[in-house]
């Protein structure tokens, strides 16, 4: 090898080391401006509620000027009768929408592209194209006078969020259902067992993980439903949502705050139930 | 699947086996009748109230008249001095913010797949449990940010030795915008994540030994195979954007009016339903156009994959 060739290569081998490391900077560099961006608009607004609840006081200063548990003292008898009305409607709509989407997972299990099956699946999924507020306008035209009155009671919002449910719950257990699980199924009851016992003793074991995510994204789902709520609530069943909408639009920030946290609290602990065992469950 | 499907009768059959085939074959025609009315019944039971009687009642006052059917309602609705223009606002508010949320996500998608870091596994995560985060708590914690009295103004205001807050775009086309953003770009996050999972990772190698720079394999390689999902996940964030209700009604309800806002204030406050479901109509039909390319999308990215 020439001497002239060998300087050669080791300037640019130099050279590419150099433009290496600095590549790498720039690398991280974009890192942390990525980091920053997704903390300041993703991170940040959870922060800023969690900060808010407990503030004694917060205006007109950068951080709040001291740390007090007074807005969850103050919470009044309403805000807990919407925290209680919440929680009533939030468990009936998981269950409610749990069991039908199963029912309509099994139902149109390997139907859902051929016949009357595609227009039932496309039904089902049809609210989920659907704005909120125009679905609970629907509801409240359909049922706020004879013959069909629901105007006074939970059971119009019960109805109305369960339409906008029932989409994922449907997709949750449809996806749960293998086709392995369908000969099991055949299986049973080709060798006489009754039809609530294949559910009870094969469907169910199998899908339990994704029932589980599925009552926990509607339990979700529904304490966190504003628009179609909004329309179709009779007096004296307002959720969390509307109470905290109507606090914030009249300027008490910092009582809205401690009951928004109350809801994304109960919210989370549902969805963790799924985050901490859901993966567990499916490498068994 | 396999065994839901008619049973094919067997090539050399015998007098015992024939007689047991056509059992089975009434069995399965039976079961296939008794799956048929299963699916009418939860029509009639279950998706008639709580879909197609609500949604037929809608259309139907919406068109109805003082003799028969008439369009007057969506010329009262459209003629409002309040909800005027209306629908010019809501499209370009959910273009402006849809298109940004899409950029977004995607880049954040690319940057959790292509440069995982330390932590970028709990981003995803916390990404999916972001859904059940409330759309209107988002507009209210922008309020404590970006408000008058908010941090980062008095952050500013003090920085620079302001007399008067920085910005004042919060209730307005800004700050709905900006709290759209940040809300639905973590949904299209996953769709494309879920595509560049598929990527033949070999490819990429390929073009970058083959001296492609980073902009080069992005738009030459990556985009052209990924291009389903991102399709799907931007599709996804417009029809969740035109369905968003809580940002606009605490952000935009005292200044900008948007179609659900003036859907909702001409429901409950002017108590009009008939002209509120004339604007429901008209709000129905452009999401179900989105819904249904949505839709067609997504199963073509379905199709893809298997």
């Amino acid at each position: 090898m020439s001497p002239d060739l060998l300087t050669n290569r080791i300037a640019s081998s130099v050279w590419s080391q150099g433009r290496r490391k600095l590549a790498r900077l720039a690398d991280t560099l974009l890192l942390m401006l990525a980091g920053l961006l997704c903390f300041w608009l993703f991170v940040l607004p959870v922060i800023v509620v969690a900060l808010s609840s407990v503030a004694s006081h917060w205006s007109g200063s950068i951080l709040p000027d001291g740390l007090s548990l007074r807005w969850f003292e103050q919470l009044q008898s309403s805000d807990f009768n919407a925290l209680l009305t919440s929680l009533r409607i939030g468990i009936t709509v998981a269950l409610l929408g749990t069991g039908l989407g199963l029912w309509f997972a099994l139902a149109l299990e390997g139907r859902d592209r051929r016949g009357f099956g595609v227009v039932v699946d496309l039904l089902t999924m049809l609210p989920n194209g659907v704005p909120s507020v125009v679905l609970g306008l629907a509801v409240l035209i359909a049922y706020h006078k004879p013959p069909f009155d629901l105007s006074s009671s939970a059971a119009i919002v019960v109805l109305v969020q369960l339409a906008l449910v029932l989409p994922f719950c449907y997709r949750l257990a449809a996806a749960a259902l293998s086709p392995e699980l369908t000969v099991l199924r055949e299986a049973a009851a080709s060798q006489g067992a009754a039809p609530l016992r294949v559910l009870l003793r094969v469907v169910l074991p199998h899908i339990l993980p994704a029932l589980r995510t599925s009552l926990a994204l509607g339990f979700a789902l529904s304490m966190g439903e504003l628009g179609a709520t909004l329309i179709v609530y009779p007096p004296g069943f307002a959720t969390v949502p509307i109470v905290v909408v109507g606090q914030v639009e009249r300027g008490y920030y910092l009582p809205a705050s401690a009951l928004s946290l109350i809801l994304l609290l109960l919210a989370l602990m549902a969805l963790l139930l799924i985050a901490v065992r859901g993966p567990a469950r499916n490498r068994n | 699947m396999l065994s839901l499907s008619n049973p094919e009768p067997s090539k050399a059959i015998t007098a015992p086996s024939r007689a047991c085939a056509d059992q089975h074959r009434v069995a399965a025609r039976r079961r296939e009748t008794m799956a048929q009315g299963q699916l009418w019944l939860l029509t009639v039971l279950v998706l008639g109230p709580l879909v197609i009687y609500p949604l037929a009642r809608l259309l139907l006052l919406s068109l109805s008249g003082p003799q028969g059917l008439s369009l007057q309602y969506y010329v009262a609705f459209f003629q409002n001095p309040q909800s005027r223009g209306v629908l010019v606002t809501t499209l370009w508010i959910l273009i402006a913010s849809a298109s940004l949320a899409s950029v977004l996500g995607v880049l954040l998608a690319a940057l959790l797949f292509f440069k995982p870091f330390a932590g970028a596994r709990l981003v995803t995560r916390f990404l999916e449990l972001y859904v059940a985060f409330p759309s209107f708590l988002i507009a209210f914690t922008l309020i404590f940010l970006y408000g008058s009295q908010g941090s980062v103004s008095i952050s500013l205001q003090r920085l620079f030795h302001l007399s008067a807050p920085p910005f004042d775009f919060l209730f307005g086309a800004g700050g709905i915008i900006l709290a759209e953003v940040v809300f639905y770009a973590p949904f299209v996050v996953r769709p494309t994540l879920a595509s560049f999972e598929q990527l033949d990772l070999h490819l990429i190698e390929a073009a970058r030994s083959l001296g492609a720079r980073h902009l080069m394999v992005a738009f030459r390689v990556i985009l052209p195979l990924a291009w389903p999902g991102i399709a799907a996940g931007t599709l996804l964030c417009f029809l969740l954007t035109l369905n968003e209700f809580g940002i606009l009604l605490v952000l935009g309800s005292a200044q900008l009016i948007t179609l659900p806002v003036a859907i909702y204030s001409s429901a409950t406050v002017d108590l009009d339903l008939p002209s509120a479901a004339a604007g429901a109509v008209v709000m129905l039909a452009l999401s179900l156009v989105l819904y249904a390319l949505y839709r067609h999308v997504q199963r073509y990215q379905l199709a893809g994959a298997h």
